[in-house]
């Protein structure tokens, strides 16, 4: 194992207490000590349908050789549901934005529509995935459907959240320059709304998927969620809690390599973090003299 | 030469019962290469004033104009805190508000970062500054659009007593070499003392108090015997005019 040395350090020791003090070997080990419980616990579960760590495994390395029992390997399952995620959120983003950026702008309309967004937040997926079973038959039509009234209504809330969030003393600044209004949108108003923009991507997403999966639970022929509805149907544990481990292993993806470095590049500007929440907090905000307690009225 | 006139002005917030009178029939005239302090309490009105003389608010009645040599007068602001866009770094943050942004522009927002000794930090973003350094990229932001006027409203309330000291001195240096016309708030009388040629002192209410000279040498030391009268004397003129709680 490399460690770098530092000159007149003492030299590098295979010490446990150091392996352990890393950051990513509390996370190796706490998926491990998972496993490992797992497997001592099985004997004394109450139910012989739980598969052993090493059976799931198995079963999901199958998976991901193509070597599958079921309609579709996990690749074409999980390309069927991508192109029905991203075909909703479009439509989710396309009607979300407006609405949001004119609930924002505008107290009339905002109170039009209000308890519409609200009711959509409630919602559970679930009664979308069923209703749109009903109405529209199986498969793209209920499943894209499902993702739009799953998604918009988050596209929309942070929206609206970043249009009255525009700093007010970054604005009355630039006025007092007398800087031209295109400016002020470019370098003030779309800036101070990436980070509610991101917000509504991760959990407009986020919520699209959901309500997906469980579109194609009930009202689908393909993708991931059918699979998982296939071995549910075939009684076979190892497949749904595989897919369940596939769906994890997706999200983290996504998590890892889109989002974050999206946001590392996009908010390279902030001071620098473990991890933190994509909204500005308004303590965040007074950091930098922005907030409204920043100045003093009179 | 700049010349900023206010004639009869009048500010008020609110309706019947709850109507505030911000700033009370304010007349005023500021000419030349002159350091103008605005005094007062709390509440008198003197940030409402610089609100309105850089287009932030409208007055209730009376007018404000401010000229240069006839024309529209270019117009500088530094604020309390230093209203840097946290996702620029420090020369972006500066050629924002410039009128051109051309190669002539870039040059004088460098020179004006080495006036404040911040040329190092052109790509740093705000959040790397210290509070100080914030302040003082905010100073060359106003300078360098090379203002008529340069508006001023409490620019180190927010900073510690020495950082505050330093400022002041490179904000003094930076009059000096430029005559601008400058009018600054501020709550700190000694600020004032040691910065300005002319006090107006503010009331509660919005009103113009008194409105002094101060023909002591620059630089002006507050352990000097004379400063220190300046500075008692005018606090002796808050309590005369009933303006500090007993």
């Amino acid at each position: 194992m490399a460690q770098t040395q530092t000159a007149g350090a003492r030299p590098a020791t295979f010490s446990p207490r150091r392996i352990l003090r890393q950051r990513r070997s509390a996370r190796v080990l706490s998926v491990v000590l998972f496993l490992l419980g797992w497997q001592l616990l099985l004997p004394v579960l109450p139910t012989a349908l739980i598969p052993a760590p090493a059976e799931v495994l198995g079963f999901m390395w199958d998976e991901i050789r193509g070597d599958t029992l079921g309609r579709t390997t996990v690749w074409e399952a999980f390309a069927i549901s991508l192109r029905r995620l991203f075909a909703g959120f479009t439509i989710a983003f396309l009607i979300g934005l407006p609405v949001g950026l004119l609930m924002g702008a505008n107290r009339w309309i905002d109170r039009m529509f209000k308890d519409f967004v609200l009711v959509g937040l409630a919602m559970p997926s679930l009664v979308w995935a069923l209703l749109t079973g009903l109405w529209f038959g199986l498969d793209s039509g209920a499943t894209i459907i499902t993702v739009v009234l799953a998604a918009t209504p988050f596209v929309i809330i942070n929206t609206l959240e970043g249009v009255r969030d525009v700093p007010r003393e970054l604005t009355d600044m630039a006025r007092s320059f007398h800087v031209p209004r295109t400016h002020v949108i470019r370098h003030v108003i779309f800036p101070s709304l990436m980070p509610f923009f991101f917000a509504s991507l991760r959990y407009g997403l986020a919520n699209g998927w959901k309500g997906l999966v469980l579109a194609e639970v009930f009202a689908a022929t393909s993708g991931a969620g059918w699979n998982i509805r296939y071995w549910y149907d075939a009684h076979r544990a190892q497949g749904v809690i595989g897919y369940a481990f596939f769906f994890i292993i997706f999200a983290l993806i996504v998590e890892r390599l889109v989002f974050q470095r999206l946001s590392n590049r996009v908010f390279r500007w902030r001071p620098s973090d473990d991890v933190g929440p994509d909204e500005l907090t308004a303590k965040e905000l007074d950091q930098y003299g922005v907030a409204a307690g920043g100045d003093v009225a009179m | 030469m700049a010349e900023i006139r206010i004639d009869h002005l009048h500010k008020a917030f609110g309706q019947d019962e709850d109507k505030v009178i911000a700033l009370e029939d304010v007349n005023l005239e500021i000419s030349g290469a002159v350091f103008v302090s605005i005094v007062g309490p709390s509440g008198c009105g003197k940030s409402t004033l610089l609100n309105i003389l850089s287009d932030i608010e409208t007055p209730t009645s009376g007018s404000v104009s401010i000229t240069q040599d006839g024309g529209k007068a270019k117009i500088g602001y530094v604020f309390q805190a230093a209203r840097l866009l946290p996702w620029r770094n420090v020369m972006d943050n500066l050629m924002f508000v410039q009128p051109e942004r051309d190669d002539a522009a870039r040059k004088r927002c460098r020179e004006y970062l080495e006036m404040v000794h911040l040329e190092h930090t052109v790509k740093k973003y705000p959040a790397e500054l210290s509070g100080g350094m914030q302040q003082r990229v905010g100073i060359a932001r106003a300078f360098a659009i090379e203002p008529d006027v340069l508006f001023m409203d409490e620019p180190f309330s927010h900073l510690d007593a020495i950082t505050a000291r330093g400022l002041r001195r490179e904000l003094h240096e930076m009059w000096k070499a430029t005559r601008k016309t400058v009018v600054f708030v501020t709550h700190d009388v000694g600020e004032a003392v040691e910065l300005s040629n002319r006090v107006i002192i503010f009331g509660k209410g919005g009103q113009i108090r008194e409105d002094m000279t101060l023909d002591l040498p620059f630089p002006r030391d507050a352990a000097d015997d004379k400063v220190a009268l300046a500075k008692a004397n005018i606090l002796r003129r808050f309590e005369e005019l009933d303006l500090i709680a007993r």
